[in-house]
């Protein structure tokens, strides 16, 4: 139950990490609440950590009048407690405050939460249904990413070895829009077993229903005005969508879906 | 060896860390404050739950360098806190304590929750309360005191969250990472069962004829390079393989190795590949099976038809989550007859492992294993 032997450097810019990821078998860490239990199950043997929760400029926040500019580095708690300013009407604050438990939001970051793309994680959900991107930088390019496109698979992305996320991109959202983000947990705290999320932005032209914790990246529904209308039930567009889904699972998903429908109604 | 610089219950400490150290470890070796308990040593249960900076977190996955310049509470500190004298007693008399383990983490997190949610009713509490385990009180006796320290007044606090992390702290030299070298591989040879294991299959069509696609499933060193990160060391002419599979998902990497066997039957084209393994550093096992079938499917194709079966245990399948080493293994199997595809339609694949795979794939792998990869295969081709 300890980590095997490693190195560890602490990077104080996006460019100095980048630069300290020059051997392939190094791993950025931030809040490592998701990389300490791997690391010291030994299910992950990296040969040196980069750790970029200090990075200066990864824990900026900028905001622009379309969007608001979130530095990879920003933890759970900073955003649940309001210290940095929420792209939405107090959406992502709370899903910030139903992550995990407080002694790992202190820690967890948005970022990492993003690049380690737990199927079952909550940014990867609510912030793929809110249409955020991310800001990827290497030593000698950055590109822009929806995080539709980011997701690869279950633990996989698009990430190169010697990238990493510098900020995360959230449209604004006004009071006009309407939004849910449904999820079950067994447990207080766990990671969802099923989570559905709904976005009505008629300001942005955009309706966008996903279904998430299926064990692979989420997947926004097509058909999303049908799906509101009523015409397609959740329990059609969990078994299309997610058709490998065995019964109760799906059961599990329809049910989530549903209710997000529902807050998005009331 | 690190020097690592704490604030530890209101004094400046020094000591020294292997960069691996946890926050709790460093508390307790080298500092020998063994108020701070570990549990579950993988952030589950609460019991090493501390305050940083003021705020609760989990030592035991929270890197002691990460720490640096950090201020530190722990059990040991609390004395000359007034809330905390105030939970104690409160802890005392609605008898929230039995054996004592978790109460370091509970009166962390109650500290949190009495001071940051002076508003709290008793569901979120309990909600606040989730990831801190007691096997002893049933949590009535916790939630009560932290309840009554509420609602009889909670006194000023001594410990108060600071400043969060700087913005920019100097930058210190960072010292290269060196690559470490290949992982030994695992001899593990378990006899796992397969029931209860999980099947998913998949059928590909491939412009080639079935005669010429079974030739060339019958080479098992081409067989084992259309599967990324799969390694052969020795193969006998009755189909014995010996060698390893390499999966990794996201950070999660494991290596199986172990024995395989290889069955052909020309006159039906269809072919069985058995095995099982271990990895040695994870202590997970693996075992699985690959039916595959070549038939004819008119015009010059061929169908090809595989189908997995595997069973991973150890700590590998407790720490994953059955549907994602489902869904690593469908993409694997997909990959794979892709890649037997491209080789029969005389193409070249690519010997990089997959980024996606994860260990649990390696755990089906495993099986494949035998077939795998390694950088020999390069060289025998």
């Amino acid at each position: 139950m300890k980590a095997a032997s490693l190195s560890y450097a602490a990077a104080a810019s996006a460019t100095d990490a980048v630069r300290m990821l020059s051997s392939p078998e190094a791993k950025v860490i931030a809040g490592g609440q998701s990389l300490g239990p791997i690391l010291n199950l030994r299910l992950a043997r990296p040969s040196g950590l980069v750790d970029v929760s200090r990075a200066a400029d990864l824990r900026a926040v900028t905001e622009t009048p379309d969007a608001v500019h979130y530095g990879a580095a920003v933890t759970h708690a900073e955003m649940e407690d309001g210290v940095v300013p929420d792209a939405t009407p107090g959406w992502m604050q709370t899903v910030a405050r139903r992550i995990a438990y407080r002694a790992v939001r202190n820690r967890g970051t948005i970022g990492g939460s993003l690049a380690h793309a737990d199927p079952a994680a909550d940014w990867v959900n609510a912030l793929t249904a809110l249409d955020a991107s991310v800001v990827l930088t290497r030593s000698d390019a950055e590109r822009t990413v929806k995080l539709e496109q980011f997701f690869t698979g279950p633990f996989a992305t698009v990430l190169a070895a010697d990238e990493i996320i510098a900020r995360v991109i959230v449209p604004r959202r006004t009071l006009q829009a309407r939004w849910a983000y449904w999820k079950f947990c067994r447990k207080t705290g766990e990671f969802a077993k099923a989570s559905a999320a709904v976005l009505l932005d008629p300001a942005r032209n955009q309706t966008r229903i996903l279904l998430g914790a299926i064990e692979r990246p989420p997947v926004l529904l097509p058909d999303a005005e049908a799906i509101m209308t009523g015409s397609i039930t959740p329990a059609r567009a969990v078994a299309c969508a997610a058709p490998e889904l065995d019964a109760a699972s799906a059961a599990m998903h329809a049910a989530a879906l549903t209710r997000a429908l529902a807050m998005v109604a009331a | 060896m690190t020097r690592i610089h704490l604030r530890i219950n209101g004094r400046e400490q020094s000591g020294d860390a292997e960069p691996r150290t946890h926050l709790a470890d460093f508390l307790r070796e080298e500092m020998n404050l063994t108020g701070t308990h570990l549990g579950c040593e993988h952030g589950v249960c609460g019991a090493c739950t501390i305050l940083i900076d003021g705020r609760p977190a989990r030592s035991c996955i929270t890197m002691t360098a990460a720490c640096q310049d950090a201020d530190i509470r722990t059990i040991e500190g609390y004395l000359d806190d007034p809330v905390m004298a105030a939970l104690r007693a409160s802890f005392k008399k609605h008898h929230a304590l039995q054996c004592g383990f978790c109460t370091p983490g509970m009166l962390a997190t109650a500290f949190d929750i009495v001071t940051r949610l002076p508003d709290a009713d008793e569901a979120r509490i309990r909600e606040e309360l989730a990831g801190n385990l007691c096997r002893c009180t049933g949590y009535a006796g916790i939630v009560a005191a932290i309840k009554a320290v509420l609602s009889e007044g909670v006194p000023a606090p001594a410990i108060r969250p600071i400043k969060r992390v700087a913005l920019a702290a100097s930058a210190e030299a960072s010292p290269a990472i060196a690559t470490s070298s290949a992982p030994p591989t695992g001899a593990v040879e378990p006899t796992a069962s397969l029931e209860g294991g999980v099947t998913l299959s998949r059928n590909v069509a491939i412009a080639v004829s079935a005669d010429h696609l079974w030739r060339e499933l019958k080479d098992i060193q081409r067989v084992a390079a259309a599967l990324p990160g799969a390694a052969i060391d020795t193969v006998t002419p009755d189909g014995h393989v010996k060698g390893s599979f390499t999966v990794a998902i996201g950070p999660m990497r494991a290596s199986f190795g172990g024995n395989a066997h290889v069955i052909y039957d020309d006159a039906s084209r269809s072919g069985l590949v058995r095995g099982s393994g271990g990895d040695r550093l994870s202590r997970s096992m693996a075992a699985g099976e690959v039916r595959f079938a070549v038939t004819p499917a008119g015009a010059g194709h061929a169908m090809l038809a595989a189908e997995i079966v595997y069973r991973l245990s150890g700590p590998l399948a407790q720490f994953g989550r059955g549907a994602v080493v489902a869904d690593i293994v469908d993409r694997l199997l997909q990959q794979f007859t892709a890649n037997i595809a491209t080789l029969a339609q005389g193409g070249a694949v690519s010997e990089k492992p997959q980024g996606g795979f994860g260990l649990f794939a390696a755990a089906i792998l495993s099986m494949l294993r035998r077939l795998l990869r390694r950088g020999q295969r390069r060289d025998q081709r």
